[in-house]
């Protein structure tokens, strides 16, 4: 296969993937900001889903207080914004267009129609006007059925062949970044000083972020109890029935990239690498994690994961 | 290298037994040095096979069967992808400190011959004194499959100068912990690169903890570091405690065991 076929396929799956996060982390933002003033939010709660994608910075230089309506609409319209919705699924499809051979049929339409809508939503939109909040709510959900949308066409109908083990690629690497940020939006909450770790706002705010990112059922079943942070995180990190947990991502990217090694007959340094990453998590336990900082951790899985992502590019996707 | 292991165990039984429990340590966990792709555990009996895991981190498997059974046949199969980390081992699970592993054992104990090797190789440094006591042991032992069973100690062995690859991993670790330096028992699998796939039994070998280096293997059956072409299975003190099946059965006459492994280099194969 072509570098650019694989690397198109890679990356329409990252970018719908990408979308999808976006929509939930604006989703546990809004969920932290509806909590009444009397549990002690400070109003941090816009700065969060901006410092966890990593585009504050930016959002600086276009903004200067991050509020509901300008977080918003940096995160889901903004064309200065390269990881927002619109750019997310403009991007997405334009890399399947590229590919368009290499797809099914139901993953285009899936992809085409996306587009289509949102290029109604947005001319639709009045920019002078923040958006209603009912709104809100029906694009976040449009966006996150985009994704169920391709991700099932691909998983129903595409060839197990490189094309769609690329495409899985794209989508567990994005997905082990994202549940990796998402880990570190509560670092970025702050707490009140008057409140504690453990207390009610906390409670709130872990609650709100696993609601985010479906998983407060998941929580329940595998624990019985309530909410905890060590617990969430070892749901998060550590538990490999969740299927967005860290180390579910990294099973998923060792597989795949050793179908590819074992297709093309040819092993290299991101299968390694994957498989290193992928048996540290599977060795850890979560009293270590938490002892050294969830932060640290976050932070230098993050760095690992973009090693990854790095490699995978030189050895498959460049030349 | 990927390496297909596949490691079948028949009972056959003059008179049944009643019933049979089992503790089975035959599944790998990955490390840096190796990592597992696929593995199963077949049994062509009723059966209830319970994952779990000891103290030590390894994977265990309580299997036991309740009905009368005159044969039974336990097939353990995968594949394992092994880098050559010249015996290092990192990213192992390690729940203890490696002070635990100087603790002796019935099956380690160490008499004045053994210790005395421990400490002329040990002065020497932790590093060339492991390779040289790894060498001695090699130089001296041979390899017979006869005088020696399971429960042959260290010591006996040392003293008979012939055995298994276990007993020169344990006399291995008698002499390294005489010497101050913890050491554990590792039981795994062994790819032979002169052809011969089937074997009679798994493979085993030591591990000892240098400081700065971490867990690093011995091999003194081969007389070599742990490479691409080991499978490292379950640890412990002794065999004992990483042997791979310990069991009882109940009211069986006449057991008779046969065991086969098969350690080959995998062929390319897809599958979702």
């Amino acid at each position: 296969m072509l570098a650019r076929s694989a690397d198109n396929l890679f990356w329409v799956a990252r970018y719908i993937e990408r979308a999808d996060f976006s929509a939930r982390m604006i989703d546990a933002a809004l969920r932290l900001a509806a909590l009444p003033k009397a549990y002690g939010g400070d109003g941090t709660e816009w700065i969060s889903p901006l410092a966890a994608a990593g585009n504050l910075e930016l959002f600086k230089q276009i903004h200067d207080v991050p509020d509901q309506d300008n977080v918003f609409a940096f995160l889901a319209f903004d064309r200065d914004n390269p990881s927002s919705i619109r750019n997310c699924i403009e991007n997405a499809r334009r890399a399947a267009r590229a590919v368009r051979t290499a797809l099914t049929v139901e993953m285009w339409e899936s992809i085409n129609a996306a587009w289509l809508e949102l290029r109604r939503i947005e001319s639709s939109r009045d920019v002078t006007k923040p958006m209603p909040r009912e709104e809100v709510d029906r694009f976040l959900d449009f966006v996150k059925t985009i994704s169920r949308d391709f991700d099932g066409a691909a998983y129903r109908t595409m060839l197990r062949n490189d094309s769609y083990w690329f495409n899985r690629l794209g989508l567990y690497m994005e997905r082990a970044d994202n549940t990796a940020r998402v880990l570190d939006v509560k670092y970025h909450v702050l707490l009140p000083e008057a409140e504690q770790v453990g207390g009610t706002l906390d409670f709130f705010q872990w609650t709100a972020i696993l609601r985010a990112v479906s998983a407060l059922t998941a929580y329940h079943w595998v624990y019985r109890e309530s909410i905890k942070p060590w617990l969430i995180m070892d749901l998060l990190v550590l538990r490999r029935e969740m299927p967005r947990s860290l180390v579910s991502c990294y099973e998923n990217l060792a597989r795949y990239l050793d179908f590819i090694g074992q297709d093309y007959g040819q092993q290299g340094v991101s299968q390694r690498l994957a498989r290193s990453t992928y048996t540290r998590l599977l060795n850890s336990r979560r009293d270590e994690i938490f002892q050294r900082g969830l932060h640290e951790f976050v932070t230098e899985f993050l760095a690992d994961n973009s090693r990854l992502g790095g490699v995978i590019a030189e050895q498959y996707l460049l030349s | 290298m990927r390496i297909a292991v596949r490691h079948e165990t028949h009972y056959t039984y003059a008179t049944p037994p009643k019933s049979i429990i089992q503790l089975l340590r035959l599944t790998p966990r990955s490390h840096e040095g190796q990592h597992v792709i696929s593995w199963r555990i077949d049994c062509d009996a009723d059966c209830r096979l319970k994952a779990g895991e000891d103290a030590f981190g390894n994977i265990t498997h309580t299997f036991t069967v309740a009905q009368r059974v005159s044969s039974l046949s336990l097939v353990v199969e995968g594949h394992v992808e092994t880098f050559d980390t010249a015996g290092v081992v990192r990213y192992a699970v390690e729940r203890f400190s490696p002070l635990l592993y100087l603790r002796e054992t019935a099956l380690t104990e160490a008499d004045a011959g053994i210790e005395d090797l421990g400490r002329t190789c040990l002065a020497r440094g932790p590093l060339d004194g492991l390779h040289e006591l790894m060498g001695r042991i090699h130089a001296r032992m041979q390899f017979d499959t006869d005088p020696t069973h399971a429960a042959t100690s260290a010591k006996d062995a040392w003293s008979l100068g012939r055995g298994v690859c276990q007993d020169y991993a344990q006399i291995f670790i008698a002499a390294a912990r005489a010497g101050g330096t913890p050491a554990r028992y590792i039981s795994g699998h062994f790819f032979r690169d002169d052809g011969v796939v089937d074997q009679e039994a798994g493979h085993a070998w030591a591990e000892a903890y240098i400081p700065d280096l971490g867990w690093v293997g011995f091999d003194p059956a081969n007389c070599m570091c742990p490479c691409e072409s080991h499978v490292r299975i379950a640890f412990g003190l002794d065999y004992l405690d990483a042997a791979p099946v310990r069991g009882a059965q109940n009211a069986g006459v006449g057991e008779s065991l046969r065991v086969n492994v098969a350690v080959s280099q995998a062929r390319a194969q897809r599958q979702n």
